[in-house]
């Protein structure tokens, strides 16, 4: 049987690479995982491996012409695949190569690659008429500039039919902005969905910002291995409001500013003793639990750059006074951009103060490997029921997200109930 | 020409080391590993000069080194699950954070793997890759003015998107050139410690295990 391996995306998300030069030959015996020929992308050498064993029948490209990718590199007669399932396989229609992680034994080429899929396999005897499917020519690409290139994409233009007018034939957006297809040239102007056209007032282009890339990278990587469970709570906090009043003026002589939010981080941290699975993580590779018997608090900080989240180490050992003055020179260090990475790592548990910004509820990602994180929501004065009367309160909204893997619907209700119960009587949390 | 027999090359047989970053001891020109000198170089300048070229293994066009540079260069053994784009990302992340601590200001990643300082490039890195070993290197312009540059590499065959046709002498800037003050040497220490934490952290953005 036959197998058509298409040329990789090998890790830059570019189009296409330079042959440099072919390990194999038709009629050679490969191995999965041996060098088939080394390829240069943009800004990379690297080996293309095979990923099957059996023997060559055909190369596509020649040393020094380019190769796309998603198009095929290399035709393999597979060993062991014979009879029967090649004639059915070489009946299904030949559709578009499948996109998957390849992970093949000894390959040295990693991460998303266009592999070709079962229907890719075609049988010996159909080869004459399936031929035409694969056949590759060489690609006469024509230079351009990156606009000009964009622009010609955005408009559906071969960019490729155009006499370019610049250095060394250069296509230029001049060039673009002057092009008129023919009669000869329109029918090879490419039909494809209406596109807006190119206007330089339409969209800003800006380049990802380190925060911004890390801060995708891990809530995406949250987001798919985390189990991602919430719940929300109300809580009256008048006792803590008066607490909080009759010390702020205190703290504030000792140059310090006394917010609801050392109260929840005490709060939070009295609660995770108590509850462990909360402050834990799940270690799937060597099939275990770490709890932590260390309670670093990540408080997540809004700044102009975006999202970052100091740490607060050993939250328990501090005092109330501590950790609103460690609050404070964290919050100063994030927004100036002076966190170091020392400051970022290793937190157990995470809090996120929308809610001075303006949010009720919400449902948080979770900072992973972490197994939850708190949102402290707006406080707002709300009709309650106290004592038969309804009265005005002062309610605050909580949001926990707990990873459903390490922490059961049950686990996370007692482990609100418990910061609840510490907020609305905050002489308890100082008492223990 | 010669083949690239430059010190980081060591780090391929030398594993006892996982990074290297050097000063060249004179200027050189070395070639992307498809560039061709006749379609890179002035060559009767270069010849005139004295000046050696070389082609190196990994990808990328063709640049010049010289004293003013700083070589950054990056070694990992069995390289099946390491993605060029993670490694340009993280590795050039990593060079950007002791910029920064340094008190170099405005660095962005652009292009596919560049280092730019308000739009004009500080530093390109490429990569080679084997079965067994991937290699990073990277130059950064510490004191070179571009003008060197436009003197004996002629214009790319390919560009980044940020580049928009400009010459060497409007696209590339050095950190001199920005108002930096301390010599390269302080600033190789920089980047080596941020490294050697690198190697030493356990979690944090980067994984060590990944990266070291």
């Amino acid at each position: 049987m036959r197998y058509i391996f298409n040329f990789p995306d090998i890790g830059e998300g570019l189009e296409e690479g330079t042959i440099l030069e072919w390990y194999v030959t038709k009629g050679q015996a490969v191995k999965a995982g041996q060098a088939l020929c080394n390829m240069e992308t943009d800004k990379v050498v690297t080996d293309i491996p095979s990923p099957k064993n059996g023997t060559i029948v055909a190369t596509f490209g020649k040393v020094g012409e380019i190769a796309l990718v998603g198009k095929p590199l290399v035709e393999i007669e597979i060993e062991g695949v014979f009879g029967a399932e090649a004639v059915v396989v070489a009946k299904e229609e030949v559709k578009p190569p499948l996109t998957e992680p390849i992970d093949e034994g000894g390959a040295g080429v990693v991460g998303t690659m266009e592999l070709a899929g079962s229907n890719a396999l075609l049988a010996a005897s159909d080869e004459g008429s399936e031929k035409k499917e694969v056949e590759v020519k060489p690609v006469k690409k024509a230079l351009a500039t990156p606009l000009a290139r964009a622009m010609a994409r955005d408009l559906n233009i071969d960019i490729n039919l155009i006499k370019g007018s610049g250095p060394s034939g250069r296509v230029t957006k001049e060039d673009i902005q002057n092009y008129k297809p023919n009669k000869a040239t329109e029918s090879v102007v490419r039909q494809e969905s209406y596109k807006q056209p190119a206007n330089a007032d339409a969209v800003t282009y800006e380049p990802l910002t380190q925060i911004r890339k890390a801060i995708a990278k891990n809530m995406i990587n949250s987001k798919q291995s985390a189990a991602h469970m919430t719940l929300f709570e109300e809580v009256e906090i008048s006792e803590l409001m008066r607490i909080r009043d009759r010390y702020k003026k205190s703290y504030a002589d000792k140059n310090s500013k006394l917010t609801y939010l050392p109260f929840i981080v005490k709060a939070t941290v009295n609660a995770l003793k108590k509850h462990r699975q909360l402050n834990s993580q799940l270690d799937m590779e060597n099939d275990r639990m770490i709890f932590k018997n260390y309670y670093n608090i990540a408080i997540a900080v809004d700044t102009p750059e975006g999202l970052v989240v100091p740490v607060i180490r050993d939250a328990d050992k501090l005092s109330l006074f501590e950790i609103a003055q460690k609050i404070s020179e964290l919050s100063d260090k994030a927004r100036d951009r002076k966190l170091t990475i020392e400051d970022m790592k290793d937190g157990t548990f995470t809090l996120t103060n929308y809610g001075s910004i303006g949010g009720i509820f919400a449902t948080p990602v979770i900072n992973y490997p972490q197994a939850g994180i708190l949102g402290i929501g707006r406080l707002l004065k709300k009709p309650i029921v106290k004592e038969d009367q309804i009265i005005v309160g002062n309610v605050l909204s909580l949001s926990l997200a707990v990873d459903h893997r390490i922490v059961d619907g049950g686990e996370a209700s007692r482990f609100i109930n418990s910061i609840m119960e510490y907020l609305s009587d905050p002489v308890l949390m100082m008492m223990e | 020409m010669t083949d690239y027999n430059l010190p980081d090359i060591l780090l391929l047989v030398d594993k006892t080391k996982r990074f290297l970053i050097w000063i060249p001891d004179k200027s050189y020109i070395v070639l992307g590993a498809s560039n061709k000198a006749e379609d890179a170089l002035f060559l009767e300048k270069v010849k005139q000069d004295d000046i050696t070229v070389l082609k190196r293994p990994s990808g990328g066009q063709t640049v010049m080194l010289t004293p003013n540079n700083l070589i950054i260069s990056v070694v990992f053994f069995q390289p099946d699950n390491l993605h060029p784009k993670v490694v340009f990302n993280q590795i050039n992340s990593l060079i950007i954070e002791s910029l920064e601590r340094a008190g170099v200001k405005n660095l962005a990643m652009r292009g596919i793997s560049d280092i730019a300082i308000d739009g004009k490039k500080i530093l390109g890195s490429s990569i080679y890759r084997s079965k067994e070993a991937l290699l990073y290197h990277s130059v950064l312009n510490f004191g070179e003015p571009a003008s060197t540059f436009e003197k004996y590499l002629k214009y790319p065959s390919k560009e980044p998107d940020y580049r928009e046709g400009r010459k060497h002498s409007e696209f590339v800037t050095s950190l001199k050139e920005k108002g930096f003050s301390q010599t390269n040497n302080q600033l190789a220490d920089f980047i080596s410690q941020r490294f050697e934490l690198a190697s030493l952290q356990s979690d944090g953005f980067i994984k060590s295990e990944a990266l070291f």
